[in-house]
């Protein structure tokens, strides 16, 4: 039972990295929006497991949570705001090719364990943190790497949502379920923070008629 | 029983007959005579050194060879000695001088009559003799003596074409880059000096587990930087894909096939003699080892897949091979270090047989381009084509070569890619986490320089020999000359005879670095081709890896036995072969520019590598009206592609350093009087320190 | 292990019926692909057996060779069909064993593949066309990137699984199975990066279209363009040959269900199961295989290297699952 359980514990982690990387290897906003989709399902399954091997019932909440927010709600906020946007959805030019941006994720993922390895070599770690630390940790290091490696601002949004859920997972795995009140601040955080980035968005491709971070440029006062 | 003293006899009459091709080639003039009389020495001279090296590894014996001039001048006593180590390196020497010596004979006729082949001779045999003793010393003095001597040779020989300014400029390259590295193989060796107060190797070897370790650290960093600068480390490689292809190709052959292994034994000796015994505290020399090996892998071998002139490619393609080479000796030293001897002998079996077999192939090769050369008088490879039709021999003697750096089976690279690929697959034995990781990213630099040298040896071979001749003067080739034929034949067959029978290489290795008996994971009492070369574990047991090159190649004929039975039964009656134009989309009139070149073929690699190369195209198209861009008159098409180490590190540096020199340069005022106030300031100046410091 | 493996006369004959069954349903499988293909889009396909009248049929007509091909052309056909029968004799596939087994491990089968690379680029070449050498040239820019791929996917399933020698990693994986581990979370990446290679070996359609000979898209049809007659059949064979090789590895690796266990033991009956199950599995990845080139476009050239990248970043992160849960 042991065994089966470690297993299920990586794999999972396994399946939460694979879905991370179906938003680095693609170049179409709606890509990334399904691989986002995929992530949060994901993720709301790891928090199940989390739930299930804790055995506390705020985890199965947040999971419920994680499913209703992330994997419906906010992709079709960003659907709907995205909607009225002039230019380019597509990111055909990143500052990182694509495939130089999967080997530096893929990078990115051993650091991230190599640091774990470093960092909790001398406090006990129990399995649930063991296996999901480092992945939090990979996930907000490809949520940066991402933001800073695109062009269109929608990337820095889907990076930003990829970082939101490697300290999501990074407090349940480490903490076993802050109390609900908090979760739900946290999502609600969130929520406010996507519509603020839509409204923002309209107001760049207003400006710009185009989505590309690199004319925000011409802001700066020479 | 052959005693020590014999060796010692055996290896004198070795140099006397090296020196007598040096008295020949001056002895003679410039007749055909001349030329087989400098070249005979060196070929009866090869076949001693075959021998001699062969004996003495299998023997294990160690041979101290006294100096006969020892009396005379007693200062400069030439301390010599050949143990196992030297003896495989002298065997390499041995058996690629010999098969250069007999392709030298007709290669040599192109320069009667132009150049000087007295010249030619005597620095070809100096050569040889320098490199020679470069392995058999034995102290600071004489393996710098003749490490120098082995540069000069070589440096003349790069020039030896003078007549082309581009020659005299990468010899000049050469000669800087070398004498750098000279300089820092000498800090090391000081370092022990220091260390030790002797200048003999075995005084260092006594001494060493005595010597602190961040000393030899510094010793071995030193070492490491000099003998890397020599045998194309990346990036002090610079010199090398100049100088290798400016020499004559039978030069050209000993200078990738040999020096770079003499660069290599300097390595083995400092690191694995000296160095010894490791801890894991030098773990990290073989990570620098291989990783520095890694790196040249990559960028030589990228280099050479885009490379238009043919024998620049080979030069490109052996800074690679000297990478595996390294990367090989480097697993061999981080295993050392954890004290896994059993992987660390498989490393270093790896390294070595490599090291053997690249000087067999790449000497092929070159002297291979050298026949091309020889007949079409142009190294361009967009020039070339067709080949095999009217030089089938040299064209079938190359495609093994091909074959064989590619690492393919049958064909003995393929067996020394495998052990250095199984080496990499045993790193998960070491005990430390970053290691395994950083073993496993070196290995995927690993896997993709093999599949970048298959295409590179395809763009090679299928440009030069296949399809249409792409000029007149490949049109007017002819076969070259037996004696060059024969000589290519020799490498190609032990080429062929290592890829099915590899025990005879591996014995040979492992006779001469003096494998513990307990570590024997190979065969070296049955010596049966089937015999299977597999990796050992911690206690000794072979692992479920292993892998029997003589049964491949028996599988390989009775599958190709039986297919042919098959056929022969399965197809009945007679089906014609008809001969008839290729394929022209029904136009007509193919030819040869309608073909790929070399730089079309390599199209989609330099794009997806653009990081590196930075290529630029330049198109020029003229209209027949400007109004109209529909109709072209005629396009002209040019790309370049740049080196970024040239660009980005070289020139830098090479501008700063005239930069400073014209500053000093100032101090040069031409007057009388200045010159004896820097004197006197200098006077001065030392007599204050003097004082200062008593 | 000094002495030279000795197998019992008996075992090898198993061995080469083995392989001979494995190059027998070759064609088949090439079959079954197609008609997977045409039946997804809507079309009802030829039958199964098409291939192997295909090949009746090449052998016995006549061959027309181009003027300007040399020796090297007329002898790689030979080159392809040896090697890549060759290296079926080492892989398991209806048995979990394979009775050569000592003599080559997977690392000698990926040589022998490269080897059947190296003559179809030359006699790409070696015709004097156009589309020869463009076949050549985008072949050797793929071909060199999926051998980071290649190698490093066999660094997880070695480390995973022990060794490089088939049968003990075809046995391994067995025995993990039948202990319970469904699945190992280092084989995970694995799966994913040997899939992809498996499309880019066999040239399927991201890479390269087996159907199809348009200068624009085709690959290896751009090299072989020049075959016919029994050469073409022998080209075709033994890119049939290569791709249920790589299938049966790929079967092996990764889903070893109804394999048979060493604790089980070799009978008629169990080995007549392993045999069946070995068949379901390889007909059904073969569909899932042409299912999913239906599902995808042809890639543009110069983006095929980002799925190798995938390939590759996944293989590391293999890697790195392995040594972190050790």
């Amino acid at each position: 039972m042991i065994l089966l359980q470690i297993d299920l514990l990586t794999i999972s982690a396994a399946a939460l990295l694979i879905a991370t990387f179906a938003v680095v290897v693609r170049r179409g906003f709606l890509d990334w929006l399904s691989g986002y989709r995929y992530q949060a399902l994901v993720l709301a399954g790891v928090t199940a497991v989390i739930g299930y091997i804790t055995g506390t019932w705020e985890i199965y909440v947040a999971a419920i949570l994680t499913l209703a927010i992330k994997a419906v709600i906010i992709p079709k906020v960003l659907l709907r705001v995205t909607k009225g946007l002039s230019g380019q959805l597509s990111d055909f030019n990143p500052y990182v090719s694509v495939r130089s941006s999967i080997i530096i994720s893929a990078i990115l993922v051993i650091l991230a364990y190599a640091l774990v390895q470093e960092m909790f070599a001398n406090s006990r770690l129990d399995s649930v943190a063991r296996a999901y630390l480092p992945v939090a940790l990979s996930l907000f290091f490809i949520g940066l790497f991402v933001m800073v490696s695109r062009r269109i601002a929608l990337n820095q949004i889907i990076g930003l949502l990829i970082i939101e859920n490697g300290l999501f997972l990074f407090t349940v795995s480490l903490t076993h379920g802050l109390p609900l009140l908090i979760e739900v601040g946290i999502f609600a955080d969130i929520l406010a923070g996507i519509i603020i980035s839509g409204i923002l968005l309209s107001r760049i491709s207003q400006t710009f008629d185009s989505l590309d971070v690199g004319k925000i440029e011409q802001l700066r006062d020479d | 029983m052959i005693l020590a003293a014999d060796y010692s006899i055996l290896f004198q009459t070795i140099i006397l007959v090296f020196s007598s091709g040096l008295a020949n080639s001056l002895i003679f003039g410039r007749s055909t005579v001349a030329r087989i009389a400098s070249f005979a020495p060196a070929i009866a001279g090869s076949l001693l050194l075959v021998i001699f090296a062969v004996l003495v590894s299998i023997s294990g014996s160690k041979v101290q060879i006294s100096d006969p001039f020892v009396a005379t001048i007693p200062a400069l006593a030439i301390n010599l000695y050949v143990d196992g180590m030297a003896a495989f390196f002298m065997l390499i020497l041995g058996l690629v001088t010999f098969a250069v010596s007999i392709y030298s004979i007709g290669y040599s006729q192109q320069y009667s009559g132009k150049n000087s082949t007295r010249s030619f001779g005597f620095l070809f045999n100096l050569f040889v003799l320098s490199m020679l003793l470069v392995i058999a010393s034995n102290s600071i003095y004489s393996f710098l003596i003749f490490w120098e001597l082995m540069s000069l040779a070589s440096f003349f020989l790069v020039i030896y074409d003078h007549q082309k300014e581009l020659n005299i400029k990468s010899g000049l390259t050469y000669i800087v880059m070398t004498h750098i590295g000279t300089a820092f193989i000498l800090a090391s060796f000081l370092v022990f000096y220091i260390q030790t107060s002797s200048f003999s190797f075995d005084s260092f070897r006594e001494q060493a587990p005595s010597i602190p370790q961040y000393v030899r650290d510094i010793s071995f960093v030193l070492a490491f930087i000099g003998f890397g600068a020599k045998s194309g480390l990346v990036p002090l490689h610079i010199w090398l894909p100049q100088a290798h292809p400016s020499a004559p190709s039978n030069i050209s052959s000993l200078m990738s096939a040999v020096m770079i292994k003499v660069a290599i034994y300097g390595l083995v000796r400092t690191t694995l003699d000296f160095g010894a015994p490791m801890t894991p505290d030098s773990a990290w020399w073989g990570v620098l080892l291989a990783s520095g090996g890694a790196v040249s892998c990559i960028i030589g071998v990228l280099y050479a897949a885009i490379e238009k002139d043919i024998k620049k490619a080979l030069a490109y393609s052996s800074i690679e091979n000297a990478g595996i080479i390294l990367l090989g000796l480097g697993m061999s030293v981080l295993f050392q270090s954890y004290s896994l001897l059993g992987l660390a002998a498989l490393a270093l079996l790896a390294s070595m047989f490599h090291s053997l077999n690249h000087a067999l192939f790449k000497s092929l090769l070159f002297m291979g381009a050298g026949a091309v050369v020889f007949r079409t008088h142009t190294k361009k490879m967009d020039q070339l084509g067709g080949l095999i039709k009217y030089m089938p021999w040299t064209a079938l003697l190359f495609l093994i070569g091909a074959l064989s750096i590619s690492g393919l089976p049958p064909f003995n690279g393929f067996v020394s890619e495998w052990l250095v690929l199984q080496t990499l697959l045993s790193s998960y034995q070491l005990p430390n986490l970053a290691l395994q990781v950083t073993i496993s990213v070196v290995s995927v630099v690993f896997a993709l320089t093999m599949g970048l040298a298959l295409a590179t040896f395809i763009r090679i071979f299928g440009i030069t020999f296949l399809a249409r001749p792409r000029s007149e003067a490949a049109h007017q080739a002819k076969e070259a000359p037996k004696s060059m034929i024969v000589g290519m034949s020799i490498t190609a067959s032990i080429c062929v005879a290592f890829g099915i029978f590899p025990f005879i290489a591996t014995s040979l290795v492992s006779a001469s670095f003096g494998f513990d008996k307990q570590q024997h994971f190979l065969s070296l009492q049955t010596l049966s081709p089937f015999a299977v070369l597999g990796v050992p574990t911690s206690s000794g047991a072979l692992t479920s890896s292993s892998m029997s090159a003589g049964t491949v190649a028996l599988m390989m004929g009775c599958v190709g036995a039986f297919c042919a039975g098959l056929l022969f039964v399965a197809s009945g009656r007679k089906t014609a072969r008809k001969v008839y134009s290729t394929w022209d989309c029904g136009f007509g009139q193919l030819n040869e520019r309608m073909q790929y070149t070399a730089s079309s073929l390599s199209q989609p690699l330099r794009v997806v590598f653009k990081i590196l190369y930075k290529p630029h195209n330049e198109a020029e198209v003229s209209y027949f009206t400007d109004s109209n861009r529909y109709l072209k008159k005629s396009a002209k098409v040019e790309t370049h592609t740049r080196d970024v180490f040239n660009e980005g590190f070289y020139q830098p540096v090479v501008k700063a350093t005239t930069l400073v020199l014209d500053t000093v340069r100032k101090m040069q005022t031409g007057k009388i009087n200045a010159y004896l106030l820097y004197i006197m300031i200098a006077l001065v100046a030392m007599l204050v320190l003097a004082e200062v410091t008593r | 292990m000094v002495e030279p493996t000795a197998v019992s006369l008996q075992l090898q004959i198993i061995g080469v019926v083995q392989t001979l069954g494995l190059i027998g349903i070759a064609p088949l499988i090439t079959g079954i692909m197609r008609k997977v293909k045409a039946r997804t889009q809507k079309r009802i396909g030829a039958s199964i057996i098409q291939p192997y009248y295909d090949l009746a049929k090449l052998l016995k007509k006549d061959e027309v060779v181009s003027d300007q091909s040399s020796w090297i052309f007329r002898s790689a056909p030979w080159i392809m069909l040896i090697s890549t029968i060759t290296a079926a004799l080492f892989v398991p596939s209806f048995l979990p064993f394979s009775p050569f087994n000592a003599a080559g491990d997977i690392l000698v089968v990926i040589g022998l593949f490269a080897l059947v690379r190296f003559f179809t680029m030359l006699a790409g070449i070696d015709v004097a066309s156009a589309f020869g050498g463009l076949g050549a040239s985008r072949e050797m820019m793929i071909s060199a990137i999926v051998e980071p791929a290649l190698f490093l996917t066999i660094f997880v399933v070695s480390l995973s699984l022990g060794g490089t020698n088939l049968t003990s990693i075809a046995s391994s994986a067995a025995n993990q199975f039948a202990s319970g581990v469904i699945i190992m979370p280092s084989m995970i990446f694995a799966v994913i990066a040997f899939f992809v290679i498996m499309l880019a070996e066999t040239g399927r359609i991201p890479f390269d279209n087996p159907a199809t000979h348009l200068e624009l898209t085709m690959v290896h049809e751009a090299m072989v363009l020049e075959y016919s007659g029994k050469s073409l059949a022998m080209v075709q064979f033994s890119q049939s040959i290569k791709q249920v090789i790589l299938l049966s590895l790929f079967v092996n690796f990764f889903v070893p269900v109804g394999m048979l266990t060493p604790a089980i033991g070799l009978s008629a009956a169990s080995t007549a199961s392993t045999a069946l199950s070995f068949l379901a599995k390889a007909m059904l990845v073969s569909a899932l295989v042409a299912f999913a080139e239906t599902r995808v476009a042809k890639w543009r050239l110069f983006r095929i290297p980002d799925l190798l990248a995938v390939a590759i970043a996944s293989s590391m992160m293999g890697v790195v699952f392995f040594y972190f849960w050790r």
